[in-house]
């Protein structure tokens, strides 16, 4: 009975062991980056609506109903 | 010590509770578990479809990186483990493919007819000598050699290859049928006295 040839060339090699470091160094890189992209897209969110809201602001005169 | 129970706390995690506390927060320590988990058989994998160390190991590091970066897509529908090999082998064909640079052997496979002899050329490719084998997928094309190395080496149902590759049962039955198929006519070319 003869084997599956497949399953005999199957590879059996180890990742390097430098791979792990690379990966992780990379993911750690990636997360300070999502972190500065939310810090900036939050800041940058905030400071558009403030915008928006000094303008609404400096119009509260004109809005102001008077009898 | 806080650390120490903490990461022996989280290697007892199953792979989908700990994507969930990933998805949760971002952590590269728990992330290195998975990674642990999955690295060897991702990085084989890669060795099996592209036949060359070097490029398995940037592979094997993008497709950790792709990992990471679409974890919050990650459904919880599928095991996590189904979801790692798709975009492994997805990941290494777009990669063959890309660098192949030909398409001019890419039918469509879905205008074939379903009504498919599964047993065709099997026995036959089943029974080639091994020592040979690696030299025949070497010199096929990228999806073929993927086909081969999912049905006869990894095992997977039809099923199961057609939802690692997201195309059809149907697909999946020709384009196993025709890698057969062409392993077969490489590996008579290639060894002529074995007929």
């Amino acid at each position: 009975m003869s084997q599956n040839p497949f399953q005999i060339i199957r590879p059996s090699d180890q990742p390097p062991e430098n791979l792990k470091k690379e990966v992780i160094g990379n993911v750690k890189r990636i997360m300070l980056l999502m972190r500065f992209m939310q810090l900036f897209m939050s800041d940058f969110g905030m400071a558009f609506f403030e915008n928006i809201r000094l303008v609404g602001r400096n119009d509260n005169s004109v809005h102001d109903p008077k009898p | 010590m806080l650390f120490k129970k903490k990461a022996k706390a989280d290697s007892l995690l199953s792979d989908e509770e700990l994507v969930a506390e990933l998805q949760h927060s971002m952590d590269a320590d728990r992330f290195g578990l998975l990674y642990d988990r999955y690295v060897t058989k991702v990085y084989q994998k890669c060795i099996g479809m592209t036949r060359d160390k070097e490029l398995a190991h940037d592979l094997t590091h993008d497709i950790f990186l792709k990992v990471f970066v679409n974890l919050s897509k990650f459904d919880h529908r599928s095991k996590f483990g189904t979801w790692v090999y798709s975009i492994t082998y997805n990941y290494c064909l777009d990669h063959l493919r890309k660098a192949q640079r030909q398409r001019s052997t890419q039918v469509d496979d879905e205008s074939m007819t379903e009504d498919i002899a599964e047993d065709t050329y099997e026995s036959e490719l089943l029974n080639l000598r091994s020592e040979h084998i690696d030299e025949v997928l070497a010199a096929m094309d990228p999806t073929d050699r993927t086909m081969l190395l999912m049905k006869y080496q990894e095992e997977h149902s039809v099923k199961e290859i057609s939802e690692l590759l997201n195309i059809g049962e149907s697909a999946v039955k020709m384009r196993v049928l025709r890698a057969r198929e062409r392993a077969l006519a490489k590996y008579y070319e290639l060894y002529p006295e074995e007929r």
